[in-house]
């Protein structure tokens, strides 16, 4: 208890000096964490929609080439960044710039360097869940689109592509926290996130503990806050249970909202929960996960 | 054989999976308002025929040719083909993401580029015609069966094609759903829709079609007016067929 009280005391004294660093850290980090995200899943929807173009023996040769081109680079690339610590690859690129270039050419803006390796990074996980999330789609959707005349882009547009966003959003979320988390090790480039601060507050104040035990507190609170937002978008995407009857009679307003009768049970392919057990597979199937690292 | 007006000509097509011939030499043609059923065994290729014919599939020989120009070759645009030719699946394919209207609305917009307001009237019109008129908020999974493949017939209605493609529609249906469907193919009939089904339905067949092909392992058997396929058979593969939906 008397420990308890003195750690309560040691944080408010950081606190009190550092306070301002910790949240312009939180801040810093979340930005980072966000737009990496962003860029990061662009990236990969580029990549796995590169290599899930179609191709066959009658295509002709040059067509064949680039694609078969495209997908060596795309392969190379995510087996590069997913296969090295992203502690490196900051390293690599910060200090690997001005080196083969005399220093002529380095990061004027430590905010680009720090963006750019977070979001290469994601990209190459997310490369491997959006190819996933593409074939994960029924090929029945394919062949009813091609049915009413689109091409191969329209189909994926306006009906592959949403539906497989819809299926690796738990991914996109994945993603997201993970590099709120891992974000911390861009430390090494002096880029001053949430971890940073610490660094410089322990560097000063030698207070290890209050500090990291603000610091789980702060990581905490912004994973479970990214957490709740990403459910709540999930929940919105799925949109309502139930639908609105048009009367053929536009004038009588007694529309009633209908439920369908066979949302019954967990067993039911319509219900919430075959729906959530059929993603879990499908992620188990396809996409790998980064929170194994 | 007159072919000039013809819609549709099938000429010596086969198709090959590997070494595993399909079809071989299959020749039929379709004139506008000819309800043709394909009748056969389960395996006899007449969904691999049905698809070699919307393209789904790419032949592996022989010619069909569309008002008689060919589309099977290369340089062929098949999705402008394919806008023209509709096609209504056994697993009924309608997008999951989609509400019922937009489902029959989305190929008009992006493929015919009708407005958005001329579409859905044009949807609406269809989705009525097959009694959804008023499901048109619901996804497709908040639908049955039936109700799946009347909006999948819609939604093919909507794109006003010559000629619709039917690949078993009621196989993958309930029994107490596959009159409801039927029901709406054979009013489409009466209006004089130019139609080619693939069914088990040989009640269909015998009473609504005008043109029946009997397929048996990759090849047409027999073919001829309902009335002659179905009442004297001239071939003992097709009598034995027939047979065992007479006792069932």
């Amino acid at each position: 208890m008397e420990r308890l009280t003195q750690l309560g005391a040691d944080i408010a004294d950081l606190w009190a000096q550092y306070g301002g660093s910790y949240l312009n850290g939180i801040k810093n980090t979340l930005i980072l964490a966000l737009v990496a995200t962003v860029i990061g899943c662009l990236i990969g929807f580029i990549c796995g929609i590169l290599q899930t173009i179609p191709h066959s023996k009658s295509d002709p040769p040059v067509k064949r080439f680039f694609l078969a081109l495209i997908r060596v680079i795309v392969r190379i690339y995510v087996e590069v960044f997913r296969g090295t610590p992203m502690i490196l690859q900051a390293v690599f690129v910060y200090y690997g710039l001005p080196y083969f270039t005399n220093n002529s050419v380095r990061f004027q803006n430590i905010w680009l360097a720090a963006i750019l390796v977070v979001s290469i990074n994601t990209g190459a996980y997310m490369a491997e869940s959006v190819r996933g999330g593409i074939l994960s789609i029924d090929p029945g959707q394919t062949e009813g689109a091609k049915a009413i005349g689109m091409n191969h882009f329209q189909t994926m547009l306006y009906v592959i592509l949403p539906q497989a966003i819809r299926n690796i959003m738990p991914q996109i979320g994945n993603n997201f926290i993970i590099n709120i988390k891992d974000s911390s090790v861009m430390f090494i480039i002096s880029f001053t996130e949430f971890f940073a601060v610490h660094r410089g507050a322990v560097g000063a104040t030698y207070s290890y503990f209050p500090s990291a035990a603000i610091e789980m507190v702060g990581y905490l609170c912004m994973t479970l806050i990214a957490s709740f937002i990403l459910r709540w978008v999930e929940r919105k995407m799925d949109g309502s249970d139930n639908y609105e009857l048009v009367n053929e009679d536009q004038l009588v307003m007694t529309s009633g909202t209908y439920t369908h009768p066979q949302k019954g049970t967990p067993f039911d392919e319509h219900s919430k929960e075959f729906k959530e057990r059929e993603r879990t597979r499908q992620e188990l199937k396809h996409g790998r996960n980064r929170g194994e690292r | 054989m007159m072919s000039s007006d013809a819609i549709l000509e099938i000429r010596h097509l086969s198709k090959s999976f590997g070494n595993h011939e399909v079809l071989r030499d299959i020749d039929f043609t379709v004139r506008p308002g000819d309800v043709t059923s394909i009748i056969g065994a389960s395996g006899s290729g007449k969904s691999t025929l049905l698809r070699c014919v919307n393209l789904l599939e790419t032949p592996t020989g022989g010619e069909i040719l569309f008002h008689g120009e060919n589309v099977s070759g290369k340089k062929v645009d098949a999705s402008a083909y394919r806008a023209k030719v509709g096609m209504v699946f056994q697993s009924f394919n309608l997008f999951d993401n989609m509400t019922v209207l937009k489902n029959c609305m989305i190929g008009q917009v992006k493929v015919l580029k009708k407005s958005r307001e001329e579409a859905r009237q044009n949807a609406l019109k269809y989705l009525e015609r097959v009694g959804m008129g008023p499901y048109i908020n619901a996804k497709p999974h908040q639908i049955s069966g039936g109700q799946k493949q009347r909006v999948a017939i819609a939604r093919a209605l909507a794109m006003e094609p010559e000629v619709l493609l039917f690949d078993e529609p009621t196989s993958a249906l309930d029994p107490e759903m596959v009159g409801e469907v039927l029901e709406v193919m054979r009013g489409l009939a009466d209006e004089g829709m130019t139609m080619l089904v693939v069914t088990h339905e040989m009640a269909f067949a015998r009473d609504v079609s005008n043109y029946v092909v009997f397929m048996s392992e990759g090849v047409i058997c027999e073919e001829g007016k309902p009335g002659e396929v179905f009442t004297n058979p001239r071939q003992q593969r097709t009598r034995e067929f027939l047979s065992r939906f007479s006792k069932g």
